[in-house]
C-alpha cells in the first residue's frame, strides 16, 4: 500500500498527494479507513479568493457549499470589502488571512492550491497570469479581460504553466444546458436550426454607492488603476475597467452561441448607444446580428441588452429550428421547448425523462374570435425540460474546476475555448462603434 | 287450442345487469382508491441510453403516481374552498361529506361487487352522485353535471334492471 505520509525524499505535502492521487489513481489509496481518514484532510483544496465585490461574494457562497474546499486567504483593496468576507469566511469556521495585495498573497501563500479571481476586468489578466505563473490554478470570473490582448495572454500563460485556468462561464456546467445540448439539441430534436435569439433585460437602476466612512484614498485608488471612488463602485460603465453591458450581460449569452452552434461567428453588425444614463461611458442599450456557418449551414442569432428596462422579459437564450425551437436560461420557469405541428413526434424524449409535457393551458373560444390574421401560425405543443439543478448556479461550475484540480474531470470552460468567444464579444462592442458590420476569420478567434 | 306464452329469455337481461353491476362498482371502488392518490414530482438521476448515469449528473424531475392514507383528501382543494363560498350549501356538513366520500365509494363498490343489498347500495350510490351534481351545478360547472348525469342515469338503468339481479344476498334488498 501506498505510504500518504512520506515519500523517500521526506514528508510529503498536500499538494504532493494531490498530484499523486491525481496521476496515479486514488482509488488505490484510498482502501483501507485509515488511508481514507488520512485523504479526507490530504484531497481538501486550499484556496484564495481575490474580489470581494458582489461576484465574488457569490462565488464564496456557493464554495462554502462544497465539500473538501477550504478558503485560507482572500484579498481586496478595499477594505470595508475585505471585512465582510472575512468576517463572513469565520461564521462559517474558515479562518482566512486577508491581504489588500494579491502579490503579497502570492509571497506569503505557499500552500495554496487555486485562486478565484473576481476583480473588475481590467485586473484579471495580471492578476490570473500572475497566479498562473506562481503555479497556481485559476478560475477566473468572465469576461476573462477589458482587452483582446489580455485575454490572449491569459491563454499563452495558461499553455506556458501548464495550469488549470477555467473562465467562469458557468452555464457550461449547469446540468440543464449540458443535457439540452447533448440530449436534445444534438440528437436533432430542434431539426436544422437556421437562427438563434437571446437577450438579457434589466430595469433601469441607480449607480451603485457606498458608506462614505468606507471611502477609500486617493492615493490608494490611482495606486489600482481607479480615478476615484464613484468609479471603482461603477466600474462596469467605463471603458477603462470594462466592457459594459455587452460584456457584463451578453458574455455567457454569446458563450452560448459559440457553445451550441459549435464555433465562432463569422461576421457582426450592431448597434447601441447611451440613450438614458447621461454619466455612463459604456452604452447603456445594444443590439447584435451574427452570423454563423455551422455543419449544417448558415444560422443568425440576435443578442439583445437593455439596462434601461426589464421589459418583463428576463433572460433567457432561444434556438431555433425547422422542426422545433428550445428557449433556455437560467431560471427553469424561462425554459421552454416547442415542436412544429410538422415535426416528427418527440415521444421517445419524453418517454427518457428529457422532456415533460406540461398541463395544456386553458383556451377560450374568444381567444378564436379575435384572431386577426389567418395565416397566424397554430399555437405549438409546449414542453418542459425536467432538469433541476438544487445547487447554486455557479456551484457546478466551481465543482469542474475542483474536481478537474484533483484530475477527475476536464474543465467544462478552458480558458482558450472561452476567448473564442469573448473575441465575439469584442468584436460586437467594435461592431456598435464601427456602424457597420465586421467579418470575423474564425482563425483570428484562436489564442 | 290455447296459446302457450312466449319463451321468457331472461339471459340477456341477467347478463346486461350483471355488466352493468360490475361496471358501477369498478367506478366507484377506483373512484374511492384514487381519493388516496397524490401524483408528487420526484427527483431522480437521468439515465443515458445505456442506462447508466448520464455524464453531467444531470437530476430530472419526475411526475409520480403515490398512493397513502395520509394522501386522502375527499374533494380536491380547489373544489372544496370554492364550495365552501357558495351561501346555499350547509358549510358545516362539507367536511364530514369529504371525509366519508371516498370510504363510501369503496364500501358501496364494494357491496355491489359482491351483490350485497344490492338495491338499497344503488340507491345509495345514485344519492352520491346527486349530492355530489348540488354543488356543480351551484358552481356552474355543467360539464360535471353532465358527467354525474350519466352516472346516475346508469344507476336508474340498473335499478331498473335490478329484477334480474343474481350472484347477490339478500335477492329482495
Amino acid at each position: 500500500m501506498v505510504d500518504v505520509g512520506s515519500t523517500k525524499a521526506g514528508v510529503w505535502s498536500r499538494r504532493d498527494f494531490l498530484r499523486a492521487a491525481a496521476g496515479t489513481g486514488a482509488a488505490l489509496v484510498l482502501t483501507s479507513p485509515g488511508a481514507l481518514r488520512a485523504s479526507s484532510s490530504a484531497n481538501e483544496l486550499r484556496i484564495a479568493l481575490v474580489g470581494l465585490g458582489a461576484q465574488g461574494r457569490v462565488l464564496m457562497d456557493a464554495v462554502l457549499k462544497i465539500e473538501n474546499v477550504r478558503f485560507v486567504a482572500v484579498c481586496d483593496i478595499w477594505d470595508y470589502a475585505l471585512t465582510y468576507g472575512e468576517r463572513l469566511l469565520k461564521k462559517m469556521d474558515q479562518e482566512v488571512r486577508g491581504y489588500s495585495d494579491y502579490r503579497e498573497m502570492l509571497d506569503k501563500e505557499k500552500d495554496l492550491d487555486a485562486v478565484l479571481v473576481a476583480t473588475p476586468d481590467f485586473w484579471h489578466a495580471p492578476i490570473t497570469n500572475d497566479c498562473l505563473r506562481a503555479g497556481l490554478n485559476v478560475y477566473c470570473e468572465k469576461m476573462m479581460s477589458n482587452t483582446i490582448e489580455g485575454a490572449r495572454s491569459m491563454v499563452q500563460t495558461m499553455r506556458e504553466t501548464g495550469k488549470l485556468l477555467q473562465i467562469g462561464h458557468q452555464r457550461r456546467s449547469n446540468p440543464r444546458y449540458i443535457v439540452a445540448l447533448e440530449r436534445l439539441y444534438k440528437k436533432g430534436l430542434l431539426g436544422r436550426v437556421t437562427a438563434a435569439n437571446a437577450q438579457w433585460n434589466r430595469a433601469a437602476a441607480a449607480d451603485l454607492s457606498w458608506p462614505k466612512k468606507a471611502t477609500m484614498s486617493e492615493e490608494l485608488l490611482h495606486k489600482w488603476g481607479y480615478e476615484d471612488m464613484n468609479q471603482f463602485r461603477n466600474w462596469r460603465w467605463f471603458k477603462k475597467y470594462g466592457g459594459g453591458p455587452l460584456s457584463d450581460l451578453g458574455a455567457h449569452q454569446i458563450d452560448i452561441f459559440n457553445w451550441f452552434f459549435d464555433g465562432p461567428p463569422v461576421s457582426v453588425l450592431a448597434g447601441g448607444g447611451n440613450d438614458y444614463y447621461p454619466n455612463h461611458e459604456w452604452f447603456d442599450n445594444a443590439m447584435v446580428i451574427y452570423e454563423y456557418q455551422t455543419a449544417d449551414g448558415p444560422a443568425r442569432a440576435f443578442y439583445q441588452v437593455l439596462t434601461t428596462t426589464s421589459a418583463g422579459g428576463g433572460y433567457f437564450e432561444q434556438f431555433m429550428g425547422i422542426d422545433g425551437t428550445l428557449k433556455i436560461s437560467e431560471n427553469p420557469k424561462l425554459t421552454a421547448l416547442y415542436r412544429e405541428a410538422h415535426a416528427p413526434s418527440w415521444d421517445e424524449f419524453v418517454a427518457q425523462h428529457l422532456l415533460r409535457v406540461p398541463k395544456a393551458p386553458p383556451t377560450s373560444r374568444s381567444d378564436e374570435e379575435t384572431k386577426v390574421d389567418a395565416r397566424e401560425t397554430a399555437a405549438l405543443a409546449a414542453y418542459e425540460l425536467p432538469v433541476v439543478l438544487n445547487k447554486a448556479i455557479h456551484q457546478p461550475h466551481l465543482e469542474n474546476f475542483f474536481n478537474a484540480i484533483r484530475g477527475e474531470a476536464k474543465l467544462n470552460c478552458p480558458a482558450d475555448e472561452a476567448f473564442r468567444s469573448e473575441y465575439a464579444v469584442f468584436k460586437a462592442i467594435e461592431a456598435v462603434y464601427a456602424e457597420k458590420m465586421i467579418r470575423i476569420d474564425p482563425e483570428e478567434t484562436i489564442a | 287450442m290455447e296459446k302457450s306464452p312466449p319463451p321468457t329469455d331472461t339471459l340477456g337481461p341477467t347478463l346486461a345487469f350483471l355488466v352493468l353491476r360490475l361496471w358501477l362498482a369498478v367506478r366507484a371502488i377506483v373512484a374511492g382508491i384514487e381519493k388516496f392518490a397524490v401524483t408528487e414530482m420526484t427527483q431522480r438521476p437521468l439515465l443515458d441510453e445505456t442506462g447508466a448515469p448520464d455524464p453531467s449528473g444531470a437530476i430530472v424531475e419526475v411526475e409520480q403516481k403515490i398512493y397513502a392514507w395520509q394522501n386522502y383528501h375527499g374533494l380536491p382543494k380547489a373544489l372544496s374552498l370554492k364550495l365552501a363560498e357558495e351561501p346555499l350549501l350547509p358549510k358545516f356538513l362539507l367536511e364530514p361529506f369529504a371525509a366519508c366520500l371516498g370510504w363510501a365509494l369503496i364500501v358501496l363498490g364494494a357491496m355491489l361487487l359482491f351483490g350485497l343489498f344490492t338495491r338499497i347500495t344503488l340507491a345509495l350510490q345514485g344519492l352520491i352522485y346527486v349530492m355530489l351534481t348540488i354543488g356543480l351545478i351551484l358552481l356552474n360547472q355543467n360539464d360535471g353535471v353532465a358527467w354525474l348525469g350519466i352516472h346516475v342515469g346508469l344507476i336508474a338503468l340498473a335499478l331498473y334492471l335490478a329484477r334480474y339481479n343474481v350472484l347477490a344476498f339478500p335477492r329482495k334488498w
